[in-house]
């Protein structure tokens, strides 16, 4: 998958950057509580919302085990429909179709819609160093498109900023009038009657795509703004990037899936637009598209089926993970480093990215207080495989480090040495040589504030009678 | 040859991982797969009272942000005046569908320009008319189906949509659009939409904004034909 974005920079740096941007972290508070209040309002709407979040656990991994037959259930179906389909085992090869594609077309206007996806193969790029101009639609996504950003978050990729400084870059990047009004509904109209000319003017729109029913071979987009639909409806050709993962074996499965999908999300009942798409525009339709691709992406998404860490495959990319993630509330998005942040990031990161090993610090990117896990609607075990995530990354510590460790766990596994070493005179001098000095010392004691040892140990005030 | 890339050799992958066994996390167990023919249970819905799914469908409706108008036989004239008069002399563009047709000539009468949609159309109107394919109560959502309507633009690109629907074409829950929705490769349009009000977004502070890409204001229209009263309920 895409690189790190910020190569040369330790998680602890830009966390450490991240908590000290008060105005950041401002904006990212305010978003992800106003998001997690509305999903308890809206799963609160439906009866047993946990059975049935058990319940779409259960379909996610049936669907996982019967994935290959799926997947072919679903490619036939797009052909029937006079689709085309892109079989793509690496980012590189998804890319190279696309920009194929667009330019067997001649087109130099692509309109997108927002994906997670086309993000993770790093599309855009590609497609403008073959001559296309490319522009994100969904409004968050123009606006970091705009400041040369990645989004912060999954489904509101501009939540770092506040309307101040979207005003602002607007008027530094697309000529906005210098007394345009930081109202939202001024700053949206502002953004409508300039995206209206690139919906207009778009030869080929691009989306990923939130559900792949195997059944009908259909799309399912959903979004809230409408630009998944104008985008499937103006441009001429249009271009679908699924990751392989994300198939529903039949419509039950993608109602059980809506109803959780949007209330997760934003807590609505369903997007404005939940967008069944299913081949190309049909007779006597005054629009759609003349072509259909859907690019069926791998990219590492196989190695996982089946192993330890495969049910991070079922995650439906709600965002409702790191709208209750401590860690991605005090930091953002960014500060991960990786084009999926937040607890869900903090797993598929490392696995998608696992020939780079820069990736495997981001398991350290929780508390391990299973918040995610609780929130999400698909029930992944997100706190097993989180720590699952750093046992494999202590395994590649160094040795120095493992025997500090080792030497520490025998020590307190015997109350005859335990006692030895808390004894107040000790532990002092023993806490205070060894924090900041040892190689493995300084790398752990940085960022974390050891506690001054008390004078006497409770130990022995409980004997003296306290 | 309109598949590219290697699908035997891209499954295979995925195949040879799935021929042992699959990790069961020992933590968080996971329910037990399902066994071929297991229904998928179905989601239940508080807000909704099946002994009333129009009561339940005009709430759902407002709740969404969107005006639902309940009216016996006919739009009625006053609603047609109102929207005539919200035009500001911008047309309005029809779907193909015979219901919206016919709303359209009255709109016509009334002195509006009117014309069946193209994407050139419905990019300069003020108001588009759709018939729908069925109505679900539980979330206040309307079906566009594409195949019926000759196309999607008529309800994306006006600020206004207007959105007729038969109360016989009304349904408890999305389950009952979703699940009848049959395998045959032909049974579903090229485009079926499920609208659940105007178009909004959240991305500036998560406040929500209404009219980010598509209309500004939807005004669903239920026409019963029991002789019920007319009523307007609006968002709060």
């Amino acid at each position: 998958m895409t690189g790190h974005l910020l190569p040369g920079t330790t998680l602890r740096q830009r966390t450490a950057g991240a908590v000290a941007d008060d105005r950041l972290r401002t904006n990212v508070a305010r978003a992800v509580d106003r998001f997690a209040t509305h999903r308890v309002e809206g799963l609160g709407e439906l009866d047993d919302a946990d059975g049935l979040r058990r319940a779409a656990r259960a379909a996610k991994q049936q669907v996982l085990a019967d994935l290959p037959a799926l997947l072919e259930r679903f490619a036939d179906n797009v052909l029937a429909r006079g689709g085309y389909v892109c079989w793509a085992p690496a980012a590189e090869d998804a890319r190279r179709y696309i920009v194929d594609v667009v330019a067997r077309h001649g087109a130099t206007r692509v309109a997108k819609s927002k994906s997670m996806a086309t993000e993770e193969i790093d599309l855009n790029p590609a497609l403008e160093a073959a001559g296309a101009e490319v522009t994100e639609t969904d409004l968050g996504e123009w606006i970091i498109q705009l400041a040369g950003e990645t989004p912060s978050h999954i489904i509101a990729p501009a939540l770092h900023r506040d309307r101040h400084q979207i005003k602002d870059l607007f008027v530094d990047t697309v000529a906005a009038p210098p007394d345009l009004g930081t109202e939202p509904t001024e700053l949206v109209s502002f953004a409508r009657r300039r995206l209206r000319e690139v919906f207009l003017a778009a030869e080929v729109g691009i989306t990923g795509a939130n559900i792949a029913v195997a059944e009908t071979g259909s799309v399912v987009l959903v979004t809230n703004e409408g630009n998944g639909r104008l985008v499937t409806a103006l441009p001429r050709v249009h271009i679908a990037v699924l990751g392989m993962e994300r198939l529903a074996a039949d419509w039950a499965q993608a109602d059980l899936l809506l109803a959780l999908l949007a209330r997760s999300a934003t807590g609505q009942r369903l997007s404005s637009y939940t967008n069944v798409v299913t081949g190309v525009r049909g007779e006597g339709e005054v629009d759609g598209p003349d072509e259909l691709h859907v690019v069926i992406l791998d990219n590492g998404r196989s190695e996982l089926l089946a192993g330890e860490y495969h049910e991070m495959l079922g995650c439906i990319r709600c965002g409702a993970c790191l709208n209750v993630c401590p860690v991605y509330r005090q930091t953002g998005g960014h500060a991960y480093g990786w084009v999926y942040p937040g607890p869900m990031g903090a797993v598929l990161t490392p696995l998608l990215a696992a020939d780079q090993p820069e990736a495997a610090e981001l398991a350290g990117a929780s508390t391990l207080c299973g918040a995610c896990m609780d929130a999400c609607p698909v029930q992944i075990p997100l706190q097993d495989l989180l720590l699952s995530l750093r046992r494999r990354k202590a395994e590649h510590a160094g040795r120095t480090e493992r025997a500090a460790w080792k030497a520490w766990s025998t020590a307190w596994s015997d109350p005859r040495r335990y006692r030895a070493t808390t004894k107040a005179a000790t532990w002092t001098r023993w806490a205070a040589s060894l924090a900041g000095r040892l190689p493995v010392g300084r790398d752990w004691a940085q960022g974390r504030t050891l506690p001054r040892p008390a004078g006497e140990r409770f130990r022995d005030r409980w004997k003296a009678g306290l | 040859m309109r598949e590219t890339g290697d699908r035997a050799d891209f499954l295979a992958r995925a195949r040879e991982r799935l021929a042992g066994d699959i990790f069961t996390n020992p933590v968080h167990v996971p329910p037990p797969l399902p066994a071929p023919g297991d229904p998928v249970p179905l989601p239940g819905y508080r807000n909704l009272d099946p002994d009333d799914l129009l009561a339940t469908f005009v709430g759902a409706v407002a709740h969404a942000e969107g005006t639902c108008h309940v009216v016996d036989g006919d739009v009625p004239d006053d609603l047609l005046d109102r929207l005539v008069a919200e035009l500001d002399g911008r047309s309005v563009v029809t779907s193909a569908e015979d219901v919206a047709r016919t709303v359209g000539a009255r709109l016509a009468q009334r002195g509006a320009t009117v014309a069946e949609a193209t994407t050139e159309r419905a990019a300069a109107a003020g108001l588009g008319i759709t018939g729908a394919a069925a109505a679900i109560a539980a979330t206040g959502t309307v079906v566009l189906d594409s195949r019926a309507a000759g196309g999607r633009t008529a309800s994306l690109l006006p600020a206004v949509h207007l959105c007729v629907v038969a109360v016989n074409t009304l349904v408890p829950t999305p389950a009952d659009v979703l699940r009848r929705i049959s395998s045959r490769s032909d049974a579903l349009p090229p485009s079926l939409v499920f609208v659940t009000g105007p178009s909004r977004t959240g991305d500036i502070e998560q406040l929500l904004t209404l009219g980010a890409h598509g209309p500004t204001a939807l005004h669903v229209v239920v026409v019963t034909d029991a002789g019920r009263a007319s009523s307007t309920v609006a968002p709060a």
